[in-house]
């Protein structure tokens, strides 16, 4: 302190310089607890830590969430399936109102890319080779159908016309 | 007064005090430690002498440099230094901590022979010894009963190294009024120490 600003005569203010130096000199014997740094660097520590690292697999749960939602919105949108027809017949004969009876399997007959139907007669008791009835009294009597024939001329399916 | 033989505050550079702290700002753990450690050892004695209890300094010093490492930003270098915005930290916590409101200043009592209002002296200070020396003992105790606006700079000034500027930053006032409160502040500590040792005297003697 400049001496000329001091209310004090020069040899008390000596004196007062001595006795807060007595109180300066105390009080450097007092320090803050040791524990304190640790204290305050763990919560520098807290406080600087970034957010929480991603796991190397973070996007697994949002990718199964959208893949999930994806078919489920699929699932809701689509058509269902048709239930199988006897199978698709062609265009030609779709109005014919008579069944057909499938010779071959019904993947097989509508897997064909072409089909002729074609009108034919033939003994009652061939019906009984593809498994239907016959009656043993009218077995000989000619049978009017229409035969649907692949393009190789397999009997994909056959029509009794009555 | 500078040349104060506890020299509390740590010899500055300023350019290393800078780094370290842009270090710490930067998540710099080590950084911050060292800045710590150059200013707890002022920031807790100055915290003693306001409060007067080892427990409320350590809980003021452990509260300042949590302000200083989640406000860090707040500290501007062309304003002062480091040790020094610290201090001022420590200064509010510890008025704070103890209650206390700062009063205005009655120009009447900036006269040389003006005494504290009673108001104004802190009555709380704990009766327990704190310093081992008698003397010294004495003088925190005849400092802890002068008016606050002049404890202040006599605490900053003399007992805590800071300089005039930086002790008329802290206090939010300029640098004339430091010197003006430090000397009239000194004069109060005078009397006050001697009416202390007047009534040492009189207990004795009765």
């Amino acid at each position: 302190m400049n001496p000329t600003d001091s209310f004090l005569d020069p040899i008390r203010d000596a004196v007062l310089d001595q006795r807060l130096g007595e109180l300066s000199r105390e009080l450097g014997r007092h320090q803050p607890p040791a524990a304190l740094e640790g204290a305050l660097v763990a919560q520098f520590r807290r406080a600087r830590q970034p957010a929480r690292a991603r796991p190397r697999l973070w996007w697994m749960p949002p990718l199964a969430l959208a893949a999930t939602l994806g078919v489920v919105s699929w699932m809701v949108r689509a058509p269902m399936p048709a239930q199988p027809a006897a199978f698709a017949l062609p265009p030609a004969v779709q109005s014919d109102p008579g069944p057909f009876l499938a010779l071959r399997p019904l993947e097989r007959i509508a897997l064909e890319p072409s089909t002729t139907v074609v009108a034919t007669e033939f003994p009652r008791a061939l019906l009984a080779d593809w498994g239907l009835p016959v009656s043993p009294d009218r077995a000989g009597e000619p049978v009017r159908a229409e035969m649907l024939y692949s393009a190789d001329g397999e009997a994909l399916a056959v029509r009794l016309i009555q | 007064m500078n040349d104060s033989p506890m020299a509390p505050m740590p010899p500055q550079n300023p350019q290393h005090e800078l780094a370290l702290l842009a270090k710490m700002k930067q998540g710099d753990e080590d950084a911050f430690a060292s800045l710590y450690r150059r200013h707890k050892d002022a920031v807790y004695r100055l915290a003693l002498l306001y409060s007067g209890a080892p427990s409320t300094a350590a809980d003021v010093t452990q509260d300042a440099f949590v302000f200083f490492l989640t406000q860090a930003q707040q500290y501007d270098p062309t304003r002062g230094t480091l040790g020094a915005w610290l201090c001022g930290v420590a200064r509010n916590m510890a008025r704070k901590a103890a209650g206390y409101r700062e009063m205005p200043t009655d120009p009447a009592e900036l006269a040389d022979d003006a005494l504290p209002r009673e108001s104004q002296i802190e009555r709380d200070t704990p009766e327990t010894r704190l310093l081992r020396s008698e003397q010294a003992e004495q003088v925190r105790r005849a400092l802890a009963g002068i008016a606050p606006h002049y404890r202040d700079v006599l605490i900053l000034c003399e007992l805590s190294d800071l300089s005039y500027a930086e002790a008329a930053q802290v206090c939010n006032i300029d640098i004339g009024t430091v010197r003006s409160r430090l000397s009239r502040g000194r004069a109060q500590l005078a009397q006050r120490l001697a009416l202390v040792r007047d009534d040492g005297a009189m207990e004795a003697a009765s």
